[in-house]
């Protein structure tokens, strides 16, 4: 059964269709980044397949169940998501936020229990932030922030990870240290989709790849077939000897 | 919570709750304790228990550090709704009061909101904008219906500034009771409110509904308002502050920060009664005027510091 199912997505934008007709699915295991260019809808389809945007037309499974009738309990723990930003103005520390990763398995009453405690801090370790755990997120780079919330994320324990964007406005470094860790999630049997900037990061272990462009035009096959220079120049509007698309 | 912090607030609220019942220009008299100085200092602190509650709700379920009652245009939404009230001749201590008191207050503060969502995305600038709006309008109306009646407007004119002049004991139980079960019902739901404050698109993603929190935290952050403006009409800053200052102390988390609000916005408004009685003797400084003047500062000081953290 495939962990995340879409059939005939339709999603309208100011008139036009944004997203029309999307159908993919993703098994457990499967890495897929999403790329286009800029406007052709790649975070509103991630908010479509949490629910958090209502599609016109189409279903999404998670898990088998399809989402639009589901609570927003029930979609967390399928589902996680980590936004492209996430800010707070307060304190909060590392562990804290990853604690809130429990909130649909604890409800909202109750103290963590230790098998939430355990869930945390697992999260923390796979993330590599650890010893971070005590320091208040606002004290942190924004590569460390975009763990805490990858380790919120995980601690969900929801088999379907989506990401917007989650290397935006960091480093080399960051970049390359975040996509390993979402290939090496992949490799542990999560079904993983990434909405990426450039092309060129797909190379991390990227098996499926889903290509936006535009006015609800898509594609969605293999890694290796979809990033083609050939078909990636086409989907970006690009000549195809850029030097910005991947070899 | 950090440890120390609740032997901490116990401390504050003790001195300041002896400051309360020592303090004035009669001594210390007993009967003056226990009949004058004892009734204000629980509606003191039932007042301030209530504003910071309120405070602690807002700032937490608009993601909005800049957020208590009185910028909101909660507080002024309840006053207009009491004086309404005291116009109309219904008593305060008729349950029909405490309704439209609530109606007024939610209402004020939904049309900020919603004033504030037009603009698009909810910024903590166009909230506290349309705070200010909503705030503006109420209180003109709350002035040209004391104008326009003469006879009964000294006792509403204080009222509308803000005191804790002697009330009733029904008025005392029923504001004190509002405001416990407020915080009781707004504790109960501690995760969501920290969801909340991460905004509301990562609150729903955490498995959290946030329309329904937003409601539910309002309604909270109103009634417990109405019951503090019932008691002592409209003061401000002690929403905005008190939980500002017990973050400091508790960390962030709801589940430490709202009793600790209501804690420290008890012991903020006992003491600043007091001094209000203390400073000028024998004039008394109503307790909305010493809010706002220790209140004002904390806020450009607030504004100083969002601005330099975007910068």
């Amino acid at each position: 059964m495939p962990a995340l199912k879409v059939s005939g997505l339709t999603f309208a934008y100011n008139g036009g269709p944004l997203i029309r007709e999307l159908s993919f699915d993703l098994r457990p295991g499967d890495f897929m980044c999403v790329l286009g260019p800029n406007g052709s809808g790649k975070s509103t389809l991630l908010k479509l397949l949490t629910g958090f945007i209502k599609p016109a037309a189409g279903s999404v499974r998670l898990g088998g169940e399809d989402t639009s009738a589901l609570r927003p309990e029930r979609l967390a723990r399928l589902a996680a998501y980590v936004a492209s930003e996430t800010a707070t103005p307060y304190d909060f520390s590392v562990r804290e936020l990853t604690l809130l990763g429990r909130t649909a398995r604890a409800g909202f009453w109750r103290g963590y229990s230790a098998e939430d405690g355990a869930a945390a801090d697992k999260a923390l370790e796979e993330t590599g932030i650890t010893r971070l755990a005590g320091r208040s997120v606002n004290t942190l780079s924004t590569g460390e922030r975009q763990l805490v919330f990858i380790a919120q994320a995980l601690a969900q324990e929801a088999k379907v990870l989506l990401l917007d964007e989650p290397t935006s406005h960091l480093d080399l470094k960051y970049k390359s240290g975040i996509m390993e860790l979402l290939s090496r999630l992949a490799g542990k049997g999560l079904a993983v989709a990434a909405v990426l900037h450039e092309p060129a990061l797909a190379v991390f272990g990227c098996n499926k790849a889903l290509i936006l462009r535009g006015a609800g035009a898509y594609s969605f096959g293999s890694a290796a077939e979809m990033l083609a220079p050939a078909h990636l120049a086409a989907a970006y509007g690009v000549p195809p000897t850029s030097p910005l698309l991947p070899k | 919570m950090k440890k120390n912090s609740l032997p901490l607030l116990l401390a504050a609220l003790a001195a300041a709750c002896l400051f309360s019942l020592a303090a004035g220009p009669a001594g210390l008299e007993p009967d003056i304790i226990w009949n004058l100085r004892l009734p204000r200092t629980l509606a003191a602190l039932a007042v301030g228990a209530g504003l910071g509650l309120a405070g602690a709700l807002f700032q937490g379920a608009l993601k909005n550090p800049l957020s208590d009652p009185y910028i909101l245009g909660t507080s002024a939404g309840a006053t207009a709704a009491a004086v309404l009230c005291f116009m109309a001749g219904i008593e305060r201590t008729s349950p029909l009061f405490f309704l439209a008191v609530f109606a007024g207050a939610f209402g004020a503060t939904f049309l900020s909101y919603w004033l504030a969502r037009l603009a698009g995305r909810l910024s903590d600038a166009a909230l506290v904008l349309a705070g200010v709006a909503v705030s503006a309008f109420l209180s003109a109306l709350v002035m040209l219906t004391l104008t326009a009646s003469r006879e009964r407007s000294f006792s509403l004119f204080y009222f509308v500034l803000g005191g804790l002049y002697p009330s009733e004991p029904g008025v005392l139980a029923a504001s004190a009771l509002i405001i416990a079960a407020c915080g009781a019902l707004a504790l109960a739901r501690w995760r969501a409110l920290d969801a909340m404050a991460l905004g509301a698109e990562s609150a729903y993603h955490l498995g959290v509904n946030p329309e329904r929190e937003r409601i539910l935290f309002f309604t909270f952050a109103c009634a417990s308002t109405s019951a503090a403006v019932a008691l002592g009409g409209t003061i401000g800053f002690v929403g905005l502050m008190t939980p500002h200052i017990v973050r400091l102390l508790t960390g962030p988390s709801a589940r430490t920060l709202l009793p600790a609000a209501a804690l420290g916005g008890a012991a903020l408004l006992a003491a600043a009664d007091a001094a209000g009685r203390t400073l000028f003797p024998p004039s008394e400084i109503p307790a909305g005027v010493v809010m706002a003047l220790a209140g004002a500062p904390f806020f450009m000081w607030l504004l100083w510091k969002s601005a330099r953290g975007r910068a």
